[in-house]
């Protein structure tokens, strides 16, 4: 009898949906966890901080897929985020507008207002994949550094457009009488930022979508189609000798990197203390998100996240060497370039470095024993 | 007509400039095949140099160093410009030396990656108080302030058309250094030792040819043509922004796709490519609107690169299976 | 059996597979490779020998799509192949080696042959996400299928280790099983003989004819060492600056005045 008549055979459909949804359920419940026991330990401050980590590491993750796990060299990432921003901020602010007559957050938690924004920021991810489609296209011609050029292109033209946009409109009155006209002039906010979005970010909704887009990652990295991106990155021309349509990977990443990006910025524009401007669209916050993917480790997810971590807490602890944050983070980029180029963890896991007796829990079998 | 004759004159000193920094970018392209994005950070110490030695060097000939009455003497001007090149050319070899030599066989994102890290930290040490500071200054004149007015039409329809000294000045420069680079790599051993590592680095290491030393060679070249365009820009456009403002960047965001669009790695592409954009964004802005020049460029960039992945003066690569 | 060493239509031994008729490009003003011809028929073994730069790899780029040809025809079990793309190609059922090894080094041996059987399934980004038990029955039986090939080339037991890290012989040989991986018909290896040594050498002279009975692959071979050309194949190739100087089977090859004068040429050039 050879392994594949055993393994064909299925085992328990019960357990295995159990263990599909199970790192789902754990991570909302995580999420809910967080969200009731930590604003009342550490204060708002931290509360705060650890809300901007969870916003970068969904972005470094995500950027991730199409760096580290696909191998092109994406600098428009920022751009992705920034279009779900403004998607995602535009929905909420004009429909809470015509909806309750005022831009005011509205509901409590899990209300109404906090179902608009998720809503929202979905909408924000969905247009943000378009224009991963969009800029992905250039991907199937240009290799390395034109492919990164032609994504610092796309964040400095979104940039340069959004500067052109006209000005929020606060009223709802305005809005309803002459909808067309002040959709027209696109009222986003213009150079100066859009303001006024209500802030319905909570911990609750950064680290269920954070717990999201990790397991999505993670499980699209362990399948055919991550297999398929990381060779893509190893040997674009092996990969198509070995029958992967390279073109098709390249597009996928582009888009689902874009989509967790585009939901990422809705989260940051609805965070209370940010006001989303075009300048965020340019290369310098696509510039930090590469840095934490490159220190993270080129594929490595948890490597990702830890160096998001890192780098979005590294100027809270260097708050009063404001001038030397950037110095002290390039410093540290080209350190990490000379000395360990392949980042933190390289292309491993944070528990591949586990000694061994932990890893042989007992439901994990190896792959000889598996085959059997 | 007048208006078009101003804005050729001016596309044609902000062609120049790009062509320059393009230079270095297509050069460091040729031998190393990376993206130097510290390049532009040599054009803002070049133009940050010239405004220190600037304010040092007019009280010496009795000249107020922040809003001189004449301009200085010369020889003076002349000496800044020297010493802006030479010292760029040192910034230039050391960053290759420290930052990029180790690199020399690693994968080339690695190398890219270290190059925005040398450009972030170039652009923010450069900020602190004790080196250029992080605010505007103003660029003393070093050059006398002349226009040449060209008259167009006649009686009610009598236009004129400016020419200032400086944008002859940046074009004349720039048209020297350029030929000057033009002679040394198609003129000279040198140049051919450079091309030989441009096309085989390896190769050209077993026929004999020291490798680091026109490595070397070409970041000090590079760099000082990019030393050239700062301190030529900050003549032309006096008010400084400061080091890590993002209109540097932009500059040498521009200058690069002038290198990319004329065909990177190729000489003449940079210049190509350099009056190419400097016509798009100037014409874009003057007839369309000012408000997108910077999308024109970069719209333009895209096409080009779709179009032609290599850029137009380009020779096609094949990956050998 | 499983479905890796399923029996494709025996008994049609002298079926004509793969049909090459005038193929030709150039490179600038270089004629690399002019009028080839080939007929494989299904189940043969055949060689393609000449000196070196006389376009023996310029024709598997040219059969396998990453190269378009210029002239010429080219058809597999009648399909037309002519301006389908690489991964085009090895659906369609021709699967190469390369004479550089081209492995993916940082993925494990088991990914890098999984990664060659995952080519005729479709998998969902959605259930991929939520791990339906449809995807999870797909994955299993792409790592059975994997596990199967790697236990007939005994490398079974290196499944979890990083290409990169295997032997320069079992690089080679995962180069074949990777190609196999992906089902082919016809099976395209670039000097799989190049750097080994001479008990490597007999025992692959073995492996490849037994490749060929087993897995049901025509064969078609890039080889230097003619001991090894000589030995196995049915038929032989010769070209010399891109152009075929002689076909036919061994011995006529062997006694062939412009194949020696290719070589002997070759060598007074080296000279």
């Amino acid at each position: 009898m050879s392994a594949s008549d055993v393994l064909i055979e299925p085992t328990s459909h019960g357990v295995n949906i159990l263990k599909s949804a199970a790192p789902i359920l754990v991570g909302i419940a995580l999420a809910v966890g967080i969200q009731f026991l930590l604003p009342s330990t550490v204060g708002p401050y931290y509360s705060r901080l650890v809300i901007d980590a969870g916003i970068a590491m969904i972005l470094a993750v995500s950027l991730n897929i199409v760096n580290g796990m696909t191998g092109q060299f994406s600098i428009g990432h920022a751009g992705f985020m920034t279009i779900g921003a403004y998607t995602a901020g535009s929905i909420t602010f004009y429909s809470s507008l015509l909806i309750w007559g005022t831009a005011a957050k509205h509901g409590s938690f899990l209300g109404s207002g906090e179902w608009m924004f998720v809503i929202a920021c979905l909408c924000g991810g969905i247009t943000a994949s378009i224009a991963g489609f969009v800029v992905g296209l250039p991907s199937l011609r240009l290799r390395g550094d034109y492919l990164a050029i032609v994504t610092l292109g796309f964040g400095e033209i979104l940039r340069v457009l959004l500067q052109q946009t006209g000005k929020v409109v606060d009223n709802a009155e305005i809005v309803r009488n002459a909808p067309l006209t002040t959709f027209a002039t696109v009222p986003v906010g213009g150079a100066i930022g859009f303001d006024g979005i209500p802030k319905y970010t909570t911990l609750f909704w950064v680290y269920a979508f954070l717990a999201i887009t990790v397991i999505f990652a993670y499980r699209l990295k362990r399948s055919s189609f991550g297999r398929a991106m990381l060779s893509v990155r190893e040997d674009e021309i092996a990969a198509q000798a070995m029958g992967i349509n390279t073109s098709r990977q390249k597009l996928l990443a582009f888009i689902t990197a874009a989509f967790f990006a585009g939901v990422g910025g809705g989260l940051l524009a609805h965070e209370s203390g940010v006001i989303i401007s075009p300048k965020d669209a340019g290369f310098q916050r696509s510039f930090d998100y590469v840095i934490m993917t490159v220190l993270g480790g080129r594929g490595s997810i948890t490597g990702v996240m830890l160096a998001a971590i890192l780098l979005s807490g590294l100027p809270e602890v260097l708050r009063d060497f404001e001038r030397y944050r950037i110095i002290i983070y390039a410093a540290l980029l080209i350190f990490m370039m000379l000395s360990r180029p392949q980042g933190l963890f390289g292309i491993h896991e944070i528990w591949d470095f586990f000694p061994r007796s932990w890893k042989t829990l007992p439901w994990k079998k190896s792959p000889r024993e598996e085959a059997q | 007509m007048a208006d078009f004759l101003q804005t050729l004159m001016t596309a044609l000193a902000i062609g120049s400039l790009y062509a320059l920094i393009a230079l270095g970018y297509t050069m460091v392209y040729g031998v190393l095949k990376f993206i130097n994005f510290a390049h532009s950070d040599i054009v803002v110490l070049g133009a940050w140099l010239s405004y220190s030695f600037a304010i040092r060097a007019l009280p010496l000939v009795g000249l107020d160093a922040h809003n001189p009455a004449t301009p200085p003497p010369i020889w003076m001007t002349a000496g800044i410009f020297v010493a802006v090149l030479l010292l760029c050319s040192l910034a230039g070899f050391l960053i290759e030396r420290l930052a990029y030599r180790p690199l020399r066989r690693a994968p080339r994102l690695n190398v890219l990656i270290t190059a925005i890290g040398v450009s972030l930290l170039l652009q923010n040490v450069g900020q602190l108080d004790f080196v250029f500071g992080a605010s505007p200054q103003k660029m003393p004149a070093l050059l006398p302030n002349w226009e040449l007015p060209i008259q167009f039409g006649q009686g009610e329809s009598i236009r004129y058309v400016v020419l200032p000294l400086i944008d002859c000045i940046i074009f004349a420069v720039s048209g020297l250094l350029m030929l000057a680079l033009e002679l040394l790599i198609f003129r000279t051993k040198f140049g051919t030792a450079l091309r030989a590592v441009s096309f085989n680095t390896d190769f050209a290491a077993l026929m004999g040819i020291p490798v680091d030393r026109a490595i070397s060679l070409t970041f000090m070249l590079g760099s000082a043509l990019a030393g050239a365009a700062g301190f030529l820009y900050v003549l032309k456009f006096p008010s400084m922004n400061q080091p890590a403002h993002s209109v540097w960047v932009l500059l040498g965001l521009k200058a690069f796709v002038a290198a990319v669009v004329g065909g990177i790695g190729n000489i003449r592409g940079a210049v190509l490519g350099g009056f190419i954009i400097a016509f798009v964004e100037q014409f874009g802005a003057y007839y369309i609107s000012s408000n997108y020049r910077d999308v024109y460029v970069f719209s333009l960039l895209i096409l080009i690169l779709l179009i032609k992945p290599t850029g137009l003066l380009g020779s096609p690569v094949r990956e050998k299976v | 059996m499983n479905q890796v060493l399923e029996h494709r239509s025996a008994g049609a031994a002298q079926q004509t597979l793969l049909e090459v008729k005038d193929l030709g490009i150039s490179f600038g003003g270089l004629k690399a490779v002019q009028n080839f011809n080939l007929t494989l028929p299904s189940a043969g073994l055949y060689g393609l020998i000449g000196p070196n730069g006389a376009g023996k790899t310029t024709v598997f780029n040219l059969l396998t799509g990453i190269y378009q040809p210029q002239t010429g025809s080219l058809s597999l079990n009648g399909k037309n192949l002519l301006g389908c793309k690489p991964h085009e190609v090895t659906a369609a059922g021709i699967a190469r080696t390369f004479q550089n090894i081209r492995l993916f080094p940082n993925l494990s041996i088991l990914d890098n042959v999984r990664l060659a059987g995952q080519i005729r399934i479709r998998p969902k980004l959605v259930s991929t996400f939520l791990r339906t038990n449809g995807y999870r029955e797909q994955e299993a039986a792409l790592k059975a299928q994997a596990m199967d090939l790697l236990e007939i080339f005994d490398l079974q037991d290196r499944a979890e280790d990083l290409a990169q890290n295997l032997s320069y012989g079992h690089q080679r040989r995962l180069e074949i099983i990777r190609a196999l991986a992906t089902k082919p018909s016809v099976l395209l290896l670039d000097e799989p003989a190049a750097g080994l040594n001479p008990q490597e050498k007999l025992a692959l002279a073995q492996s490849i004819r037994q490749i060929r009975d087993r897995f049901e692959v025509a064969i078609l071979l890039i080889e230097h060492d003619m001991q090894l050309v000589m030995d196995i194949c049915e038929r032989i190739v010769v070209l010399d600056h891109g152009v075929t100087i002689c076909e036919g089977t061994p011995q006529t090859v062997q006694n062939d005045e412009k194949v020696i004068a290719a070589y002997l040429g070759a060598i007074a050039d080296d000279a």
